[in-house]
């Protein structure tokens, strides 16, 4: 008893300290909001010798884009600089667009340039581990989610630098008027289910301390803020955009960059030396009246054509529809990584979706952080004090705990009640999730007549699980990037929430044997164009789309001959089929019969997959097999398998002030003593 | 005579600055120490009754494995890597492998307090950790890395079930709140 007595009384001292000191101790795992790269910033290895430091490779990046019309070229040409005087390996992870079409990648040797080869992935792993044995330098593009690759270089001697660079194609995004362009420079952190990593704020005040930091990255113009990190891995990128038709606006909403026009209506937009901590975002509207209705890009290879082909529906949102009442879940994230700026967009964002909906709506909100919360038991009328009541509920939401998505995700797509002929769930989140397939998989099992949209919070969300989740829940996604934009953004979601959908769209091509990708085109919302690439055996003829809006039918048509010729339309066509192909996992098929088809594709047009990767190799050895390769020990330790689920936004802290205290503590006893030894002698 | 009476005042004022930052900085240690021990009870207790006991009645947080390093030192690990946690022991991160699991199981602590010897361990010496149903698992060092605070590849899956100790460098900074991160490296042994 006594005992137990004792171990209350210290355990209430401990926890009784006055929260100045632990206010000083600062250790929480900081939330990530556009921080947090991933295989950057590894600054020295440890040697056997102890006391003994290798630098890491230096790695820089610089990004050229070439805009032409729909289709997007782009090369990023990563250099790493071995600053010390061993033989180092380099290992890199860095994100691309999730749509985007790697195939080719070359080894600069100063001089020298080797093109990578395409192989299974295995095998190119094999050629690759081979030279680097023997002493060659090396190259390797492994894909290891649809939108994040590693690049390994092997055999960098000291004092010297290598490059390697890695072309890619890409479709533009083009919605409700809007052309976007968007390069990731930073992989978001993610959670595994049940990790509230950067979250337990419990602590207060070092918690608030790393948002306020992060807000200020986020703000202030990257340069000026970093002086420590300014040189970790900076990006250098130059767009060249030849948009084909006058432009309305132009403008790069993520950062400040130079745009400058030149002949031709050409546009020139330059970014220097930016620290690689939030996505590149360029937007450019067409001027009014020269909005593209259609567009056709083709080529001819192999005595095949492919096209890549824009169609857009007449917009009929003036026309007068009847509204339909409908049942709206919203599914709000509230889990660490929606700290700071992200938890108040997607307060606004929810506010603004509260008052769009009648009172014949039905509505309910879900939180979910580790758990989830509902707002009522079941949906409720959207009566203006449920509102009212609803509004103050979301006033009060604050972000912290893990990312447990699964739950609520069910939860959401629970129809219990058919109170409405249209139900829509409405997830509002950073996706910052690593069980994206389970995911899909539920999405796609559970979804019934509910449709599925995604709002995209944060300066650098996972974009590729928003919009997959959106595709598989026959939704669409929406992407709010800064808080300014959240009214314009929301407004556009909400004209494709309330105008009727455009579905059972069917395509006629001239040739009956046309494979197009993707198979079938998804229904479609306001302001969305039909893209598609097909191939096909003629060019001579028309392709025909056709659709049902509101119980409606709906035409366009375009002629293909009239098509500008694009080199690598056939990579966008193959790309679009690995990705329906990729697909197939999430309707159970497994691994193992998807694998081959996506092997074959992927073969046949030169794309680096998640089973093909490129690799090159150098022809004379030049490393002296008696050296050893420094950072060969720590690349074991990046896996074959590399879990980006594991990635967290920075590692947790480990120390407190306790010795600057105890520091202080000598400092001004021995100064003390002094005073009284002066005051003795006086 | 006035000079002789500041420097009485002033004399005073440093001695008690000193004897408040002593108190601070030892409070610091004290606690870490002092948490140990009543950790180490739950710890038994935990083991003996195999559920999540709580060290201290509203504790939030519970041991989750023991840590035992060269040497004999040996630590409590509490489960989550959060500030109010390190203070008292070292914390296993959540979402990473649990202790015993095959994945990477990550492990954060103070420089100062309970991981001040961190880079002591060299490569090849033999880290224990036992999960709260008493298997032990060996782990051998393999590297041991500097990294900056947002390297968190160093915390990704290996092939092998893998420890990883993570505290703050440089390791005598008496300052806190750095941005970069001392990492050791122990895979499991073959069994």
């Amino acid at each position: 008893m006594a005992k137990k007595m004792f171990q209350v009384v210290i355990a209430a001292v401990l926890l009784a300290m006055p929260t100045g000191l632990f206010a000083q101790e600062e250790l929480v795992p900081q939330t990530t909001i556009g921080l947090g790269d991933v295989g950057q910033g590894s600054l020295l290895f440890k040697t056997d010798t102890p006391g003994r430091y290798v630098a890491a490779p230096v790695q820089s990046t610089e990004v050229e884009i070439a805009v032409r019309g729909m289709v997007v070229e782009a090369t990023v040409r990563q250099r790493f600089s071995n600053p010390g005087d061993e033989w180092l390996e380099g290992v890199y992870v860095f994100p691309l667009p999730q749509k985007a079409a790697v195939h080719a990648m070359r080894l600069e040797i100063g001089e020298r340039v080797i093109e990578g080869q395409i192989k299974e992935r295995e095998e190119a792993r094999k050629v690759y581990e081979h030279a680097k044995e023997e002493g060659r330098k090396a190259s390797l593009v492994e894909q290891e989610r649809a939108n994040v690759f590693t690049t390994s270089v092997a055999n960098i001697g000291p004092g010297e630098e290598v490059a390697v660079r890695i072309s890619y194609q890409q479709v533009l995004e083009y919605d409700s008027g809007r052309f976007e362009l968007r390069f990731p420079m930073v992989v978001g952190p993610r959670y595994i289910p049940g990790s509230p990593i950067p979250t337990e704020a419990t602590t207060g005040t070092g918690w608030a301390f790393d948002t306020d930091q992060v807000e200020d990255a986020s703000r202030v113009t990257p340069p000026v803020f970093h002086p420590d990190r300014g040189a970790v891995n900076p990006v250098r990128l130059e767009v060249s955009l030849d948009a084909g038709m006058p432009l309305e606006r132009l403008h790069c909403p993520s950062h400040a960059a130079q745009i400058k026009k030149t002949a031709h209506g050409v546009h020139r937009i330059l970014l220097n030396g930016v620290p690689a901590d939030r996505d590149f975002v360029l937007e450019w509207t067409p001027a009014r009246g020269s909005e593209p209705r259609a567009a056709v890009f083709t080529e001819e290879l192999d005595g095949s054509f492919y096209v890549l082909a824009m169609l857009m529906p007449p917009d009929d949102r003036f026309t007068e529809s009847v509204r339909l009442p409908r049942e709206v879940i919203f599914v709000v994230d509230t889990s660490g990584s929606m700290g700071g700026t992200s938890i108040i967009q997607a307060r606004d964002a929810l506010m603004l979706a509260l008052d769009q909906l009648a009172p014949e709506d039905y509505f309910n909100i879900i939180e979910f952080d580790s758990n989830f919360t509902k707002l009522y038991r079941t949906s409720v009328p959207a009566m203006p004090a449920a509102i009212s009541d609803a509004k103050q509920w979301v006033a009060g939401l604050r972000a912290d705990g893990g990312t447990e998505m699964m739950g609520p995700l069910l939860a959401a797509l629970e129809d219990i009640k058919e109170h409405t002929p249209l139900r829509q769930v409405v997830f509002i989140t950073d996706g910052c999730v690593a069980n994206e397939d389970a995911l899909f998989q539920a999405i796609h099992q559970e979804l019934g007549r509910s449709r599925l949209f995604t709002i995209g919070i944060g300066s650098a969300p996972n974009s590729h699980f928003m919009e997959r989740a959106a595709s598989f829940g026959r939704g669409d996604f929406t992407h709010i990037g800064d808080p300014s934009e959240v009214s314009l953004r929301m407004g556009d979601f909400f004209a494709k929430l309330e105008n009727p959908v455009l579905a059972d769209i069917e395509l006629q091509w001239p040739d009956p044997d046309a494979e197009t990708w993707p198979e079938q085109v998804p229904d479609l919302y306001a302001g969305q164009p039909v893209v598609v690439t097909a191939r096909l055996g003629t060019l001579h003829g028309e392709l025909v789309a056709t659709g049902v809006r509101a119980s409606e039918s709906w035409e366009a048509r375009t002629v293909l001959s009239i098509g500008a010729s694009r080199a690598g339309v056939n990579r966008l066509w193959a790309r679009r089929k690995i990705a329906s192909i990729m697909d197939q996992r999430a309707h159970g098929v497994p691994e193992d019969e998807v694998r081959p088809q996506v092997v074959e594709v992927a073969l046949a047009h030169n794309l680096v997959s998640k089973y093909t990767s490129l690799v090159a190799v150098d022809i004379t050895p030049t490393r002296p097999v008696d050296e050893e390769v420094r950072a060969g020990a720590v690349p074991t330790h990046l896996p074959a398998g590399w879990k980006y689920e594991k990635v967290f936004g920075s590692l947790p802290k480990g120390g407190t002030a306790s010795r600057l205290y105890l520091l202080m503590a000598l400092v001004a006893v021995a100064l003390g003593v002094f005073v009284r030894q002066l005051r003795s002698l006086l | 005579m006035i000079s002789h009476r500041l420097l009485s005042v002033l004399s005073a004022l440093l001695l008690a600055t000193g004897a408040v930052q002593g108190v601070r900085g030892g409070w610091i240690h004290a606690k870490a120490r002092l948490a140990q021990v009543l950790l180490h009870r739950s710890w038994e207790r935990t083991q003996a009754g195999g559920v999540e006991e709580k060290p201290w009645p509203w504790a939030d947080t519970w041991p989750v494995a023991r840590l035992i390093l060269p040497g004999g030192r040996e630590h409590i690990v509490l489960a989550g890597a959060t500030g109010r946690n390190l203070a008292f022991a070292p914390g296993h991160l959540d979402g990473s492998s649990e202790p015993g699991g095959d994945g990477t199981c990550v492990i954060a602590g103070h420089r100062d307090t309970h991981f001040a010897h961190l880079d002591s361990l060299a490569k090849g010496q033999a880290v224990v950790l036992e999960d709260a149903a008493g298997r032990r698992r060996i782990y051998r060092v393999v590297a041991t890395v500097i990294v900056d605070e947002r390297g968190t590849w160093v915390i990704t899956d290996n092939d092998r079930p893998t420890l990883v100790l993570i505290t703050c460098w440089p390791l005598d900074s008496p300052l806190p709140g750095g941005t970069q991160r001392y990492v050791v490296w122990a895979e499991a042994e073959d069994r």
